[in-house]
This record gives C-alpha cells, sequence and structure tokens, in this order.
C-alpha cells in the first residue's frame, strides 16, 4: 500500500518537459488573416459577417493548410498532414473551386522551392513537367484527407452531430487518420426555418419537441462531447446583417481614429465600439460555446494588381479576444494576403 | 426514426435483451442510442444501431470522391447567348442555383427562354411559371434560328421533339411550388439510373412573385418558408443534377440604386447572381457579376438576344 502511495507522488514529467510535449503535438496555428491570436484545439472560431465577405474562403484555405503535408519529397509545404471535416450547411461549397486553390497552393509552394535554386525560364518549364505526376499525387493524398457532408435542415444536422464519434471512431480505425479541423459553414443556417417551425409534436409522447434552443443546444452539447474525445479546432460561419449605422464610412472613421491617436489613453475612445455592430441571432447555448470571434467584412475599395484583376479588399476585426486593431487583407487564388 | 423492435428482423442481434437494456435507458428509437461497457452482446447491439443510424443519411465524401461526382455529373449547360456564355465560362452548372435580377423588361424571361431552348435539344426542362410569360412561339423562333435549312417536315419533327422535352407548369402561389417541386422529386428518384432523356434544367420565373406576398418584416414564417424553399431547390440540384435557374426582381435601395428584392436572408442561398439590364430603346443587354463562386464580382458583359 505504501510503495503504491509513493509511486502516485512520483513526478511524470517536468513542465518544461510537459510543454514541450504539448507544443509538438498540439501546435499553435496562425492561418492569415487570423494571424494575431494564436488558435490550438479546442478553440470554437466564430467568423462572422454579411454575405460575400470571404468567410467561407478564409475556411477553404484553413482546410487546405491543415491537409497539406509539411513537408514531401524534399519540399516544405508547410501544413499539418491532418484530415479537415467540412459540414456544408450552407450547401454552396464548390469542389472544382476547392480543388483549384488547392492546386495553386501546391504549384506555389513547388515554385518557391524551386526559384531558391535559381534555375532559368527553361529549365523551370522541364522541371514542371517532371513534378507533374509528384504533384497529382500529392493532389491526391491531400483531397482524401478532406471529409465533406452536406445537410439540408437542423434535425440531419442533428443526427449528424450525435453520429460523428462513431465515425471519426471509424474514420480512425479504416484510414488511420486524425481529423484535426472541423469547419461547419454557416452555424445560422437554418435559424429562420428552425424559428418559423417550433415544436411540431411527433409520434411519440416522450419525444421532445424540437425547436430552436433544443436543437442549438443538443448539437453544442453533442460538438462539446466530441471534442473530449477528438480534440480539434472548430472553425464556423455565421452570416449576420451589419446594422445601417455603422455603414463602411464609420468603420474606416474608427479605423482612422484607432491608428492616428496611438496612445496608451485611448482606451476610453475604442470602449464605445464594445457594442457588436450586428444583430446576434444565435442561441444563448452556441454563444457560450465560441471562444473566439471575427468580424470580416468587404470594403468597397479594390486593390489592383497591376494585371487585369481586381481584387477586393476586406477588413477584420477580433471581436473576442477584442483588440484594438482593424486589419486589412485580400483574397487571391493562392491563399489570404495582409495588407496592414 | 425505426422503433428497435422493428429493426430486429432485419439485425437480429438486436434481440429481447438489448431491448430491454435500451427500454431502462429511456431509449426507444434508433436515435437515442448511448455507449456503455457492461456486455459484449449489448456492446455490439448498441454498435449495431449506430451502424444503421450512419447508414440511414448521407455517407462522408472526400474530396476525390466529391471531385469525381463533379467531373461526371455536374456539367455546364451553355446558355446559347454568346455574352453570357463568355462571362460565366462556359454557363450554368449543374448542382448551382444561379439567379437572373434585374428590373422589369431586362431581358431575364428572354435569356431563360433562350436557355430552356438550348438544353431541350437533349434534355427535359420544367418551367414554373408565374406570371403567364412562358411563349412557346419564341423558343420556336430561337429553335427556327439555329437548325439548318431543310425540309419543312423535318423541321417541324425537330421543333416537336424538342417542344416536348419542356414542361411548363402555372404556379401562382409558393404552395403550389413546393407541391410541384415535391411532386419532382418523387419522379426523379424513380428516374435517375435509367437511362433516356433525363431532366437537367429548372426554371423558376420568378420566384419572387411567390415569395414576396408572404415575406411581411414581422413574421418569421414567410422567411422560414424561403429558406425552405432554397434548400428544397438546392437539394434537387445536387442530388438530381439539375441546373437551376431563378429570376429575382429589384427593389428602390439607399441611394436610389435598386438591389435585389427579397432581402438579406436570400442572399445566401443562390450559387451565382446575375444582374441584367437593358440599353433603352435597343436590343444591348449588359450582365454584371454580384456573386459567383470562382470569379470576382463586378465583371460585366454586353449581350444581344
Amino acid at each position: 500500500m505504501g510503495s503504491h502511495a509513493k509511486a502516485w507522488l512520483v513526478e511524470d514529467e517536468s513542465a518544461r518537459e510537459m510543454l514541450d510535449r504539448v507544443l509538438t503535438e498540439r501546435p499553435f496555428l496562425l492561418l492569415p488573416p487570423l494571424h494575431r491570436v494564436p488558435l490550438r484545439v479546442g478553440n470554437v472560431v466564430e467568423l462572422v459577417g454579411p454575405s460575400s465577405s470571404s468567410k467561407t474562403h478564409i475556411l477553404i484555405q484553413a482546410a487546405i493548410t491543415c491537409i497539406l503535408p509539411k513537408l514531401w519529397k524534399g519540399v516544405s509545404y508547410g501544413g499539418l498532414g491532418h484530415s479537415a471535416m467540412f459540414i456544408d450547411l450552407d450547401c454552396r461549397f464548390d469542389v472544382l473551386r476547392f480543388s483549384e486553390l488547392l492546386n495553386h497552393r501546391i504549384m506555389e509552394a513547388a515554385n518557391g522551392s524551386s526559384s531558391k535554386v535559381g534555375c532559368h525560364q527553361k529549365d523551370s518549364e522541364a522541371q514542371f513537367e517532371r513534378m507533374k505526376p509528384y504533384h497529382e499525387e500529392l493532389f491526391a493524398l491531400c483531397m482524401k484527407r478532406f471529409l465533406y457532408i452536406r445537410c439540408y435542415d437542423s434535425s440531419e444536422f442533428l443526427r449528424l452531430s450525435r453520429t460523428l464519434h462513431y465515425r471519426l471512431q471509424k474514420e480512425r480505425e479504416v484510414h488511420g487518420v486524425n481529423v484535426h479541423l472541423l469547419l461547419i459553414d454557416s452555424i445560422g443556417a437554418f435559424h429562420w426555418v428552425d424559428r418559423g417551425s417550433s415544436s411540431f409534436p411527433l409520434e411519440c409522447d416522450n419525444r421532445k419537441s424540437w425547436h430552436l434552443q433544443n436543437v442549438s443546444e443538443a448539437v453544442v452539447q453533442e460538438i462539446r462531447r466530441l471534442l473530449l474525445v477528438h480534440p480539434m479546432l472548430v472553425m464556423a460561419t455565421k452570416a449576420v446583417v451589419l446594422g445601417n449605422k455603422y455603414s463602411t464610412n464609420e468603420l474606416t472613421w474608427n479605423y482612422r481614429k484607432c491608428s492616428a491617436v496611438d496612445n496608451p489613453y485611448s482606451r476610453n475612445i475604442t470602449s464605445s465600439d464594445q457594442q457588436l455592430p450586428y444583430r446576434e441571432y444565435m442561441p444563448a447555448a452556441w454563444q457560450s460555446f465560441v471562444t473566439h470571434r471575427i468580424l470580416v467584412r468587404a470594403t468597397d475599395d479594390d486593390l489592383v494588381n497591376g494585371e487585369h484583376q481586381n481584387n477586393s479588399i476586406y477588413l477584420l476585426k477580433w471581436l473576442l479576444p477584442p483588440l484594438n486593431s482593424l486589419d486589412k487583407f485580400t483574397v487571391r487564388d493562392t491563399g489570404v494576403f495582409i495588407l496592414s | 426514426m425505426a422503433r428497435l423492435a422493428n429493426l430486429e428482423t432485419e439485425y437480429p442481434v438486436l434481440d429481447s435483451t438489448v431491448r430491454n437494456f435500451c427500454a431502462s435507458h429511456g431509449i426507444f428509437s434508433a436515435a437515442f442510442a448511448e455507449q456503455n461497457n457492461s456486455s459484449e452482446r449489448l456492446k455490439e447491439g448498441i454498435a449495431q444501431v449506430l451502424s444503421v443510424i450512419d447508414d440511414m443519411h448521407q455517407p462522408w465524401l472526400n474530396g476525390m470522391e466529391l471531385l469525381e461526382d463533379a467531373k461526371r455529373n455536374k456539367h455546364v449547360f451553355p446558355t446559347g447567348i454568346q455574352g453570357i456564355d463568355l462571362l460565366l465560362g462556359g454557363g450554368i452548372r449543374v448542382g448551382q442555383l444561379t439567379e437572373l435580377v434585374g428590373p422589369s423588361s431586362s431581358g431575364k424571361t428572354q435569356v431563360c427562354l433562350r436557355t430552356a431552348s438550348n438544353v431541350a435539344r437533349n434534355h427535359m426542362v420544367l418551367y414554373l411559371d408565374t406570371g403567364n410569360s412562358f411563349s412557346p412561339q419564341r423558343i420556336a423562333y430561337f429553335l427556327g434560328k439555329t437548325i439548318n435549312p431543310s425540309s419543312a417536315q423535318a423541321k417541324n419533327q425537330f421543333l416537336q421533339k424538342v417542344m416536348s422535352n419542356i414542361s411548363c407548369h402555372s404556379v401562382f402561389d409558393i404552395f403550389a411550388m413546393f407541391d410541384v417541386l415535391h411532386q419532382l422529386e418523387s419522379y426523379l428518384r424513380c428516374q435517375d439510373g435509367r437511362g433516356g432523356c433525363q431532366m437537367r434544367l429548372l426554371i423558376v420565373d420568378s420566384i419572387s412573385s411567390l415569395i414576396s406576398p408572404v415575406l411581411g418584416s414581422s413574421s418569421t414564417q414567410g422567411r422560414a418558408l424561403m429558406t425552405s424553399a432554397g434548400y428544397l431547390l438546392k437539394k434537387l440540384a445536387h442530388q438530381h443534377n439539375l441546373a437551376v435557374l431563378i429570376i429575382n426582381h429589384t427593389v428602390g435601395g439607399e441611394g436610389g440604386y435598386s438591389k435585389p428584392a427579397l432581402g438579406d436572408s436570400w442572399k445566401c442561398i443562390p450559387h451565382s447572381r446575375l444582374f441584367l439590364s437593358c440599353d433603352r430603346g435597343s436590343n444591348n443587354y449588359n450582365v454584371s457579376i454580384l456573386r459567383h463562386p470562382s470569379m470576382a464580382s463586378g465583371k460585366a458583359a454586353r449581350f444581344v438576344i
């Protein structure tokens, strides 16, 4: 008995060793444009914005970063090499566009490494042809790590959330892949339908009647349970309508003011921005589940690229944890690029 | 959700022991199975129940399978109008909802009729007409422009064949549209997999006249109906490989410019949105992209019909 108690008291590892282990197994993710706050598994990130503000694009770029390997046949791709799961509640995912973006990222990483060696134009073209089968193999490998499912109403989503654990288990046993990223496109997609169809009593009496609050609570509970067993980073988008008073002019005014008054006494100016510029419609169960929140919106400015391409500029603001900065970024085929 | 007793015939492991265990935990149907470690037989039973639920809804697809399905089934149909086809990189895509927005007389119905006449050569088309704007004469005119001059009889036969591929239904309220779409869903479920002429295009002219009457600002029912209609169309488009073309009107917005009707909740439903307008007094039309999965918004083109 005494030896058991003593064995219990012996340390397993020092704090430094634990930190090393955790940082390798669960690294921080710094995905542009969300680079200001490092994200880890277990975080639930919500991307909020009006329609057409590149929210889905950010999710897709995060998925591509997740499925690309870190290092493959001598070329560094800078990815995580894990699987990503995409739950499409918006049902607007375009796989052809996704494969285009993946190809662009693969080419860019491959070109980046070859340009370091310093080949000439002809050499690089020949090398491109040589590398094609490798690229196709890598492309197939990455695409197989991307898991996709779509739901057409909230009862399907609820059923899905209940069987996620079982499916992930099966996936791990059969294919040996670990899902690191859970992406939900448009968590508020069924909001109006759920609000409209309040409590339809179904056949059995012991069946709870499902309406907005219940569905949300049930889904959040299932995902929480899932995160205990399969630690993942959850990213969800949410479409909102920005209020009229927070038009583009107002936001750029705040931005200019923030950058101009760059002193420690600017706290009282920014405290008035803490009210949300949009109406929150998700139930409290989901709101309290979210650990990080970001607001994105499109501006009317365009970035003239020099070629005939005009890329729109988007603004990003961290709402949770609240940061004072406004980031500008633009979206291109090879990824998301921060402008300032 | 199936009752466990009914599933016993298919899955003999779900015998009375398992059912009693489940009943003691308040589990009466397949939806409420939970993990538990008590016995091997129970574990098997639970695993079986979970796999039954799993099979009941759509399977996971990985990226390669999605891509294969897109390449095999989700083709692009040219509208027959050069300007639009060039702008969209081929035409409208199967599996996606394309919305045409524009003020009155901006050519929306004409574009739909032209697309219908083009697609009907080889596939079936369903035209849901809300304002009696379907015109068989116009379709015949479009077809007549493109076929080679041959004998009048051959021309007639060709016209007959193509026209019989287009079915036109008049719907005057949103519930009638739901009716038609549900009938279409059951019809397509039987048709899929069989060879022959398949339905590939669904046109709703115009969805705003169906939804605007139910969409009041205070009630939630209107928006719920609108969202359900949108999801039903998306489901039909994806699962049965249809291209869906929807017409929407414009309303006045801030600053005097016109914006698409049906509000912000509708913005998230169509895959692509095109804004059409007409130069006054001529046959020249302008089209610009409001939203597209792979192209920047703002790209514009001109076309003539």
